[in-house]
Parts: structure tokens; C-alpha cells; sequence
């Protein structure tokens, strides 16, 4: 296990230390000068050269990312062009609002987990038809039809939430009255689609043979289905949600957008608007790091609850 | 059966239907107590219905539509599904048929062994030491470690020692075993069945051992029921049955295994021909086998190794060289005329030796010569026609068809590109269908809608649609109840007898090998361990592993 | 004799495809999906017929009104008919979704293709490849890229190819990896077919059923992204009418008139449900086994 969770850490960083790559080289090998891009056609060429001196845009391409991914490590992400302060301050300052709504809408997928199992146990009944026609219809319903929907009927017309931002944060009923908008926006699908799955693989564990070996020794039903199907049927949901933390990212983004909460995703649209290009690079970094952590974390956890995961990557 | 014994279980006019199709039909069956019961016929005869039934776990799709169970505590009141729970693991349990997938891939050994037994009041740590003494009781090596093991840590045969460790722990009166041996290799079958005849006398229960093995139960059960498309055809003493059978369908059972056949046939007794046993006379088989000197297929000195998957370990550590020496310096001859059986046990390299023959498998050294050409080093375009003149038979029927074509287009895609027109190539389909013994409406259907015998004899129709020189067949029998598998055995000498057609065959049945074959080669750990004539090995065996395999061969008499 | 074999044979194999429609028609969600996806098939490549307007006609007059006989969808900030506007973004929407989903499709399958069946270091570094993709935040990456490259529909596609690829490359990988052991796929080497043939007839009709299916599935996420990234501002340039803009049309007059947003949600609710009830059902006749994103 020690083993397992060293080498997945590696593939981690490894994987991020690609993408990040990937990005910062499409960034700076973009067609005429990135101080031109980033500074607009009306700065006077001093400054120019000095944003190339600081950024080290007159060198080689390959230095660069050196110098990148040295600051990288010192904690140093580069500096914001129009106020001037760390990037990172500035991320950091807006991760809390993303991390918490993005936990909460994967805490609220969960949902998805006894719905589905109910579903599979009592697999063409009537109450596995209804959730299984629901959980089909919102499955992928985009985040941006949902939350405009929810913002014009719960906000607009019925002023029962409120419209902008994202509460006091001293205020824990204030902050969660405004997340909640939010939160149903985001994780809607996932509750339907982690729903979905575990029916499905809820279905396929209870025919395997070993759950009929349970039922053929008597074992009290409630402790087949929790002992010997749960802990298996889960298992596909656990990695799909590692998965999943990209999508909600992206449907985050939109979500804080559209109910002007602070955070990475509203952060990230007004440097791209403002081509402020070590925040965009920032951002995005960060958002990865969340990203490749999601799929590890998960992983992990697979590979503690199931003893052959282990086995398979060695 | 015994009469003045009371039954454990009682089975009444049961019949259990499919959606409307009865699997079992009006089945009345009495087991005593301390009996180890055979249930006996072929594939889709209900026997496994039968004994999911007994215990009351039935598949979902299937439904009871008269009958009734009646067991030995609860007298006089037909079992219920209440019953049937209350009973199941202590009363009455089982052994499963697919060793695998019996036990949960997520819960330790022990969890397994110390959760069947939820119904004693007694402390974890006494359970824990109760199922410590289960397995050794069935000669599980270090019990205590195994305890802390998952099911994948283990092999085939100590699943298989876990499972039955677990129906014994709960000590019941009767004990069902679905083909619980079908699985395994034939020394471990042995190994196993003599345990599972030790447990049942020490805990006296009755045994319901459900096969299509007749030797099994020869040797194992005291009674005998054969069933045959859902409906017991004769029930028995396992004596009285076997040597005199009174119903039709029993006696041509009996008379189709080859097993029970003293005299070496060249061709089997099936379901239709009875009783037919032909032997080749001295003239046909000189005529068969002498003449040309030269062998047709000449491997010399052959290896095959497997290199260990890349993973990221491997970035790291330089750990390549420890590759998998599939196949270890193998050498054989096959002349015209002739048919060399490869046996082995599962894992011994026989299937990676064969198909190291035709390139579907790249070797490290030694060389392979088909006519006197060398196999190994030919351009690709050489070798999809020396491929195209060598005649190979999958182990798997259905699986070794494409599943989006028909069986005509299956069969002509193998047809020699001389053949010529689609009337031509139309026809020669149509012929070698009926030489298959299928019948022509069969051109139009795809392979999941044939049987495993069909798809069978649509591979042995493909692999002589090339008209081949040599022929590869990999357990062309597994699988196939006896009497399809006399037919398939037959045609392929048939085939051999009109054009002296050399055949290579991979088996683990004893049971073929020693009527079709005129050599063999014993394969273990990728080396040849003992080659000779098959008379001459199967009456004098050498090596110490050819006689453990030939006396793991259960007889199917009775003793 | 022959002929009636191969029109015999030939009648089976249209009879296997109708069963799939029959299939498809005879389960109610099926039915829906199909007639869903079909109108609005329909609908794109005849705009101008059943647009009751000229999408980009302005009539100030008639500003921000709610449905009426006039305009049943009723009408945007400068007076355009909402429900023509909706109806050529049809066109937009399912012409992001067909081309760069084919194009995802073309690129992972034949990288998934070459993951599964070329040697262990190259499948390595193509599922690095996957994964870093898949650490992107789509929408994320593609305000990057957006700012670089400017805004416009070409940007859109690009983008969506170069994030969905890595879907359809890890279904063909598994897909191939399993063929590559295939009996049938050996049977076929064993006959001594050439690797041409083998791939025409053995392995592309038995791996493109479930692309399909999870291509099926995906073509509401693309929509939905084209939707979301007009809506920031930064997909298909004005006065082009996508569903994206209309939205958010519909998000800057929200205290205006209501009507813009709920009608420009519709077509994207419905075309969502549309595919995938289509898909679901399809994977429930081909193979309940597939799983997308893993």
C-alpha cells in the first residue's frame, strides 16, 4: 500500500508537471509578441521591455520554463500585472469560496449512492422507475440552464435566495444560504448520475456468484447488501467522483458567474478578460492541482477498500 | 432408493420453467440420510436447476410452477422461502461450481469463514479458531496465514479448499455440490474429491454432487440420478445403474464415453450410433502412417518467453529481466498422416506452444519447419500463406468466430482465393457444412446463436475450408458433452483417414487422448516431460508426472 | 440457389438493424429520444423554413415581449423573434457537436487504437497524454485558449476536440486491448488474413458500437459547453443567434423579461434528454457493460 501510494503520487506529479508544461508553452509560443498580447498595442516600448526582462520573455523558450517551474517550487507563481502582488496571494485569497463550493457539491453526489442502491434492490419496481426516469432526464443537464432557471425562479420571481455573491463569511447561515443555489446548480447531474451507477454496478454485483455464496450460508439479507455488494458497487462511483472534480470545476466556473460568487472560476474570467496573464496561468495551475489530486485521492481510496487494486498496479 | 431410511429431502412433483420453458419437469427425488447422491446428464438436462432448487436459490427469471420440497426438520410442511433462509447454513449448504468468483474479492479468508457463522453464540475468538480448524481440515497449508489472505492471493484449488471448508464448518445434514471439480485440473479434482469423501463420512451429512463426469460418480456417490431435458430418467444404486442400465437414454450415455471404452476406437460411439465402436485394422493404420519419411512439422529446441508488463516500476527500477519462460526448449516431429497429442495440465505452455507455430506468438530461440521451410523467418507476406495452409482450430467455439458475421461469410472467408466465383464459393460452403453435419438454413446465423457443439463444428468447417496440410486443434472437445464430442472426434478422422491429414491436438482429457492419438508429448512448466506412442505410455508410463496425470484419470466403473 | 443464400443472409442482417430500431421505437424513453433528436435534426438543416423570422431583423418597437401569436418565444432586447433566433442556433449547436465530436472520435480511436495495440512504453506515454488532458477544467482551458486564439467557432472546436478526445482514446484502448486476445481476432491471423482486412472486417465492427453509444451521450455536454463558453461572451461572435448568447440575452435583461431565459433553456433541456435517453437505450440493446469517463 505504501508502495502503491508512492508511485501514485509520482504519476501525480508527473502528470501535472506535463500539463502545466503543456499550458505554459502554448501560452508563450502563441504567434507575435506575448508583452504585445498581454500589454495591448498602446504600451510604449520601455515597458514592453521591461515586462520581457521580468518575465524573462527574451529568452529561450526552454529557460523560461525553467525559470517557471523554479519559481514554482520556491512558491513564487509569478506576479499580477496590473496590481502587482503574488499571484498566489491572489489565488489563495479565492480558493476557499471554490474549494467549499466544489466539496459541497461532491458531498451532495454522494446522494446518488443510496438512491442508486435502493433502485438496484428493488430493480424494476416502481420506485426504481421513477428515480431511474429522473436521474436519466437531469443526468446531463447542463449546469448553465439549471442555474439560470434557479436564479430566475428562486431569486428573481420568488426572492427566496439571494441573487449576488457569497455571504458574509463570519455569518456560517448567511455564507450557506448563498451556497445553496450553488450547490443544487452543480451536483443535480452527479446526484443522477452517481445514481445511475451504482444501480448499475449494485445490479451486476448481486448476480455474481460469491453474493449468492452469502445467501446460500443464510447470512441476513441487510448484511449481504451492505458487507459483500455495497463495498464492491461503490467502487466504480469512488473513481468516477475523482473524475469528476474536472467537470464540476468547469460547471463551476459558470455557476460562479451566474451568481457573481467570488472565487477561481469568476478570478479566472476576469484575467482572461483582462489578459493578466500569470493570474490565467495561476488559476489554471491551481484548478489542476485540484484536479490530479481529485483522481489520486480517489485512487487511493479504491485501492484501500479493494485489496486487487493493489495487485493490478504493481 | 433405500427404503426404510428417512429422507433429509424430499422432492415432489417439482417442475421449475424458464419464461414458460421447463427446465425441470415433475421431479420426484428422495435422498437419504449419509448418501452421497449423483445427479448425472448433459448440458441443459436441468441438473443445476435441479440443485439450486434443493436449496432454494433459484435465479430470478426462474419460476416454481408445481411441486414441492420437504425437509427432513420441518416435517410435513413444504419449504418456504422463509425456511429455505432459516435453513441454508446449517441445514443445508453448498459447494459452488465456479471456484473463482465464489468467495468476495473485497473480505479476508477469515471474514468469509468467521461470518457464516453469525448464528453461534460464541465469542470472535473462538470463532476465529473454529474456522482455523476448518481449514486444516480440508489441508489448507499455514491456515493461520491464510486467514489474513484475499481470495486473489490464492490458487484455483485453495479457493476451491475455502469453499468447501465453508460448507463443512456449518456441519449440515446435506450438502450440495454444483460440478464443483469442473473447473480444476485433473490431479486436483482427485485431490479433491477424495476430501470431500473424508468430510462427508466425518460429518455424516447426505451429499447431492451434481456432474456430467460419469467417473466421478462412479467413484464417489452411492446413488445415482440421470436426468435428460429436465426429467429423471432412471435413479439407482450407482452399480446397479452403471452396469445395467435399464433406460435407453442411460445406456447410450453410458456407451458414449469414452472413458468406459477398453479398446481403442477410431470411431466413438455418439447418441445416434450407439454402438458404434470401429477399431482401425493393422493394414489402414500402416496405410495411414507409412511413407513419407520427412516430417511435415519439425520445431526444434523452442522457447518462448514473456516479457513482464511495463508499468511505472519499471522507469525506476531496471527490473526487466525477469521474463516468464512460457515454453522451455520443446522439440517434436508430426508426419504425414499422423495425430501427436499435446497434454498438460493448465499453465503448462501447451496452448503458447501451438500458437508459437503459426507466429500468433513470437519466440526467443529454436526453429520451426513446415515442408521443410522455415517458419520463423519468412516475410509477412510468406507467412499469411503458410498460414493459410495451416488448419487452426480455438479453443473457445463461439469466442473464436466473429460475432458480426454470418457463418457463411465466417467459412468463406477462409475458402483458397482459387476457389473462384460467389456461385463457387457458395457451393463449397453448402458442402462443407453438410460434411460438418450442420444443416444449410445454418449459413445465415451469426455465432451467438449457435450452441458451443454448432459453433464447434462451423470452427471445423473453417479450418477445412482451407483445405489445409496440417491441422491445429486446441481442446477441440472441452466443454462439449460426450456425445458431441465423439462426433467432432470422428469427422476429424475421417478427415484424416481419406487424406493422410497430419493433426496436432492440445488436451487435458486422458480419456481422448488415448483413442485418437497415435503419439503424444506430456507437457509440465513449459517442458516436454515424456513423448512416445500413446499405447506404449498409457502402459508404461516413465516419468514420475505422466503417472501422477494417468492415475488421476478416473475410471468410469464402478468399484 | 446461391443468390437467394446471400439474399437470405442479406434479409438477417437488415433484419438485426431493424430490430435495434424496433427495439429503440418500442421502449417509451427510446421513442422520445429518437423523435427528440430527429425534430431537431430536422429543424437545423431547414432553419429558414421554419423560422417565422429573419433571425437578425431588429424591430425596437417591439422590444422585450413576452410570447404572444406574433412571437410565440416572444421577442429579445433589440426586438429579434426569439424562437427564429432559437432556431438557427440549432444549426450552431449541432454543428459544433457533429464536426468536433467526429473529429474527437477519428483522433482517440485511432490513438486509443494504437495505446492498445503498439508496445508497453508508447501505451504509457499516450495515457500520460490522457491524463493530462483530463486535468484540465474544460471550461478553464478553454478561457485560456479563447484569449489566445480569440473567439470563434473554429476556437470552439478545437477546443472541444483536444478535451474529448481522451474519452473516446481510453474506450478504443480497453476496446483493442481486449480484441487484441480476441479468439476471432487470432482466428483471423491464423487464416493468414492480411492486418488490412482484419481491421475492416474484424475490428472497427466490433469497437464501434460503444464509441457511438458514448458519442451519443456526449453530444449534450458539447452543446452545453458551446452554450457556455457563448454565454461568457467568448464562443460564436454577434449577431450570429446561438443558444449561448440568448442566454446570456436572457441573463443581462433577467429583471426585464423572463421570457428570453426560460425559452432559450428549452431547446437545450430537450436536445439534453433527447440524446440521452437515445444513448441509454442504445447501450441497454448493445451492452450494459460500457462506462464512460473511466
Amino acid at each position: 500500500m505504501i508502495i502503491y501510494t508512492i508511485k501514485r503520487v509520482l504519476l501525480a506529479l508527473l502528470i501535472m508537471a506535463c500539463a502545466v508544461s503543456t499550458m505554459f508553452v502554448m501560452i508563450h509560443a502563441v504567434p507575435g509578441d506575448p508583452a504585445n498580447v498581454m500589454l495591448g498595442p498602446r504600451a510604449t516600448p520601455e515597458i514592453k521591455e521591461a515586462l520581457r526582462a521580468r518575465l524573462h520573455l527574451d529568452q529561450p523558450l526552454s529557460t523560461q520554463l525553467f525559470y517557471f517551474f523554479k519559481g514554482l517550487i520556491s512558491g513564487n507563481f509569478g506576479f499580477d500585472l496590473r496590481s502587482n502582488r503574488p499571484v498566489l496571494d491572489i489565488v489563495l485569497e479565492q480558493l476557499p469560496h471554490t474549494f467549499i463550493l466544489v466539496s459541497s457539491a461532491l458531498i451532495v453526489s454522494t446522494l446518488g449512492i443510496p438512491v442508486g442502491c435502493y433502485a438496484a434492490i428493488n430493480r424494476n419496481g416502481k420506485f426504481d422507475r421513477i428515480v431511474g426516469a429522473i436521474s436519466v432526464s437531469i443526468i446531463a443537464m447542463p449546469a448553465i440552464v439549471v442555474g439560470l432557471y434557479l436564479l430566475l425562479f428562486f431569486s428573481v420571481e420568488l426572492r427566496a435566495f439571494p441573487v449576488i455573491g457569497a455571504g458574509d463569511s463570519d455569518d456560517w447561515l448567511d455564507y450557506l444560504w448563498h451556497l445553496t443555489l450553488p450547490v443544487i446548480t452543480i451536483s443535480i447531474a452527479w446526484i443522477g448520475y452517481i445514481s445511475r451507477l451504482v444501480r448499475a454496478s449494485m445490479i451486476e454485483v448481486l448476480s455474481q456468484n460469491h453474493v449468492l455464496m452469502a445467501r446460500a450460508f443464510g447470512l441476513p439479507e441487510a448484511r449481504v447488501m451492505s458487507r459483500y455488494a455495497l463495498r464492491i458497487a461503490v467502487l466504480p462511483s469512488i473513481t468516477m467522483m475523482g473524475v469528476s472534480v474536472a467537470f464540476i470545476l468547469s460547471s463551476t466556473v459558470i455557476t460562479e458567474i451566474i451568481f457573481a460568487r467570488p472565487g477561481l472560476g469568476s478570478l479566472l474570467y476576469e484575467s482572461v478578460l483582462s489578459r493578466n496573464y500569470p493570474l490565467v496561468m495561476g488559476t489554471v495551475l491551481v484548478s489542476t492541482i485540484f484536479i490530479v489530486g481529485g483522481t489520486t485521492i480517489a485512487d487511493l481510496i479504491n485501492a484501500a477498500l479493494d485489496p486487487r487494486a493493489l495487485k493490478e498496479n504493481d | 432408493m433405500n427404503p426404510t431410511m428417512s429422507p433429509v429431502i424430499e422432492v415432489r412433483g417439482l417442475t421449475v420453467e424458464f419464461n414458460g420453458v421447463p427446465a425441470v419437469k415433475l421431479v420426484d427425488l428422495n435422498i437419504s440420510k449419509g448418501h452421497i447422491v449423483g445427479i448425472v446428464g448433459e448440458s441443459g438436462s436441468g441438473k443445476s436447476t435441479l440443485a439450486s432448487a434443493l436449496i432454494g436459490l433459484l435465479p430470478d427469471s426462474a419460476r416454481i410452477t408445481s411441486g414441492q420440497i420437504f425437509f427432513d426438520d420441518r416435517e410435513n410442511t413444504p419449504a418456504t422461502p422463509e425456511i429455505f433462509s432459516e435453513l441454508r447454513g446449517h441445514f443445508i449448504s453448498m459447494v459452488s461450481q465456479d471456484t473463482l468468483s465464489a468467495l468476495n474479492p473485497v473480505l479476508t479468508i477469515g471474514q468469509h469463514l468467521i461470518d457464516i457463522q453469525f448464528r453461534e453464540s460464541i465469542s470472535l475468538e473462538e470463532k476465529r479458531q473454529r474456522s482455523i480448524a476448518a481449514l486444516e481440515s480440508v489441508h489448507m497449508p499455514d491456515p493461520e496465514a491464510r486467514m489474513s489472505m484475499y481470495p486473489h492471493e490464492l490458487s484455483g484449488g485453495q479457493k476451491q479448499r475455502v469453499s468447501i471448508a465453508m460448507a463443512v464448518m456449518v456441519k449440515p445434514k446435506i450438502l450440495i455440490a454444483d460440478e464443483p471439480t469442473t473447473a480444476l485440473d485433473a490431479t486436483l479434482e482427485v485431490e479433491i474429491i477424495a476430501l470431500l469423501k473424508q468430510l462427508q463420512k466425518k460429518i455424516g451429512c447426505a451429499m447431492v454432487f451434481v456432474t456430467h463426469h460419469l467417473g466421478v460418480v462412479a467413484s464417489l456417490c452411492d446413488d445415482v440420478v440421470v436426468m435428460h431435458q429436465g426429467s429423471i430418467q432412471e435413479v439407482g444404486n450407482v452399480r446397479d445403474v452403471f452396469l445395467k442400465p435399464k433406460n435407453d437414454y442411460t445406456k447410450k450415455l453410458l456407451k458414449c464415453d469414452p472413458a468406459r471404452i477398453e479398446k481403442k476406437c477410431r470411431q466413438l460411439p455418439t447418441m445416434d450410433a450407439p454402438n458404434q465402436k470401429r477399431v482401425e485394422d493393422e493394414t489402414a493404420k500402416t496405410k495411414r502412417l507409412s511413407g513419407d519419411q520427412a516430417p511435415i512439422l519439425q520445431i526444434e529446441n523452442l522457447t518462448v518467453k514473456f516479457p513482464k508488463p511495463f508499468g511505472l516500476a519499471a522507469l525506476f527500477q531496471k527490473a526487466i529481466s525477469k521474463d516468464i519462460t512460457a515454453v522451455n526448449n520443446v522439440s517434436l516431429n508430426l508426419f504425414a498422416g499422423e495425430t501427436l497429442a499435446i497434454v498438460g495440465e493448465s499453465g503448462s505452455g501447451k496452448t503458447t506452444l501451438i500458437r508459437s507455430i503459426i507466429r500468433l506468438v513470437s519466440c526467443q530461440t529454436g526453429t520451426i519447419s513446415f515442408f521443410g521451410k522455415s517458419i520463423l523467418d519468412q516475410s509477412r507476406d510468406d507467412l499469411e500463406s503458410t498460414r493459410k495452409e495451416i488448419g487452426y482450430i480455438f479453443q473457445d467455439p463461439i469466442g473464436s468466430l466473429s460475432p458480426r458475421m454470418t457463418v457463411e461469410k465466417i467459412i468463406k472467408e477462409a475458402l483458397p482465393s482459387e476457389v473462384g466465383n460467389a456461385n463457387d464459393e457458395a457451393q463449397e460452403v453448402q458442402n462443407l457444412l453438410s460434411l460438418v453435419g450442420l444443416p444449410i438454413k445454418f449459413s445465415s446465423r451469426y455465432p451467438h446463436e449457435l450452441s458451443g457443439g454448432q459453433a464447434r463444428r462451423v470452427c471445423v468447417a473453417r479450418a477445412l475450408a482451407q483445405n489445409p496440410k496440417l491441422l491445429i486443434a486446441d481442446e477441440p472437445t472441452a466443454g462439449l458433452d460426450v456425445s458431441i464430442q465423439g462426433e467432432i472426434l470422428n469427422l476429424l478422422a475421417e478427415i484424416q483417414d481419406k487424406i493422410r491429414l497430419p493433426i496436432l491436438i492440445v488436451t487435458h482429457n486422458l480419456n481422448v487422448v488415448r483413442h485418437i492419438s497415435d503419439r503424444m508429448v506430456i507437457m509440465l512448466m513449459g517442458e516436454v516431460v515424456e513423448e512416445g506412442a500413446t499405447d506404449d505410455i498409457f502402459s508404461k508410463p516413465v516419468h514420475e508426472y505422466t503417472r501422477r496425470l494417468l492415475n488421476s484419470n478416473i475410471h468410469a466403473l464402478p468399484e | 440457389m446461391a443468390l437467394d443464400q446471400k439474399k437470405e443472409a442479406q434479409n438477417f442482417s437488415d433484419g438485426l438493424s431493424s430490430a435495434v430500431i424496433y427495439r429503440l421505437v418500442k421502449d417509451p424513453m427510446g421513442l422520445v429520444g429518437l423523435l427528440i433528436v430527429v425534430s431537431f435534426v430536422v429543424i437545423a438543416i431547414f432553419a429558414d423554413f421554419f423560422a417565422p423570422y429573419d433571425p437578425s431583423k431588429l424591430d425596437i418597437l417591439n422590444k422585450l415581449q413576452g410570447p404572444s401569436a406574433d412571437h410565440l418565444f416572444g421577442t429579445d432586447q433589440l426586438g429579434r423573434d426569439t424562437l427564429s433566433r432559437l432556431i438557427h442556433g440549432t444549426q450552431i449547436a449541432l454543428m459544433v457537436a457533429g464536426v468536433s465530436i467526429g473529429l474527437a472520435v477519428l483522433i482517440g480511436s485511432i490513438l486509443g487504437a494504437i495505446a492498445g495495440y503498439g508496445p508497453n512504453w508508447l501505451d504509457f506515454v499516450i495515457m500520460l497524454l490522457f491524463d493530462m488532458v483530463r486535468s484540465y477544467p474544460v471550461i478553464m482551458f478553454a478561457l485560456a485558449v479563447v484569449v489566445l486564439f480569440g473567439p470563434s467557432l473554429l476556437t470552439i472546436m478545437a477546443i472541444i476536440v483536444a478535451t474529448s478526445f481522451p474519452t473516446y482514446g481510453r474506450l478504443m484502448r480497453t476496446q483493442t486491448q481486449s480484441l487484441r486476445q480476441a479468439e476471432y481476432i487470432l482466428s483471423a491471423r491464423a487464416l493468414g488474413l492480411g492486418m488490412p482486412r482484419i481491421l475492416v472486417r474484424h475490428v472497427i465492427p466490433n469497437t464501434i458500437g460503444p464509441i457511438l453509444i458514448v458519442a451519443s451521450m456526449d453530444v449534450p455536454f458539447v452543446i452545453a459547453l458551446e452554450a457556455g463558453l457563448s454565454f461568457l461572451g467568448l464562443g460564436v461572435r454577434p449577431p450570429t443567434p446561438s443558444w449561448g448568447s440568448i442566454l446570456n440575452d436572457g441573463y443581462t435583461y433577467i429583471r426585464n423579461s423572463k421570457w428570453i431565459l426560460i425559452s432559450a433553456g428549452i431547446p437545450l433541456i430537450l436536445v439534453t434528454i433527447g440524446f440521452t435517453f437515445l444513448g441509454e437505450q442504445l447501450r441497454d440493446i448493445f451492452d450494459p457493460k460500457i462506462d464512460r469517463g473511466s
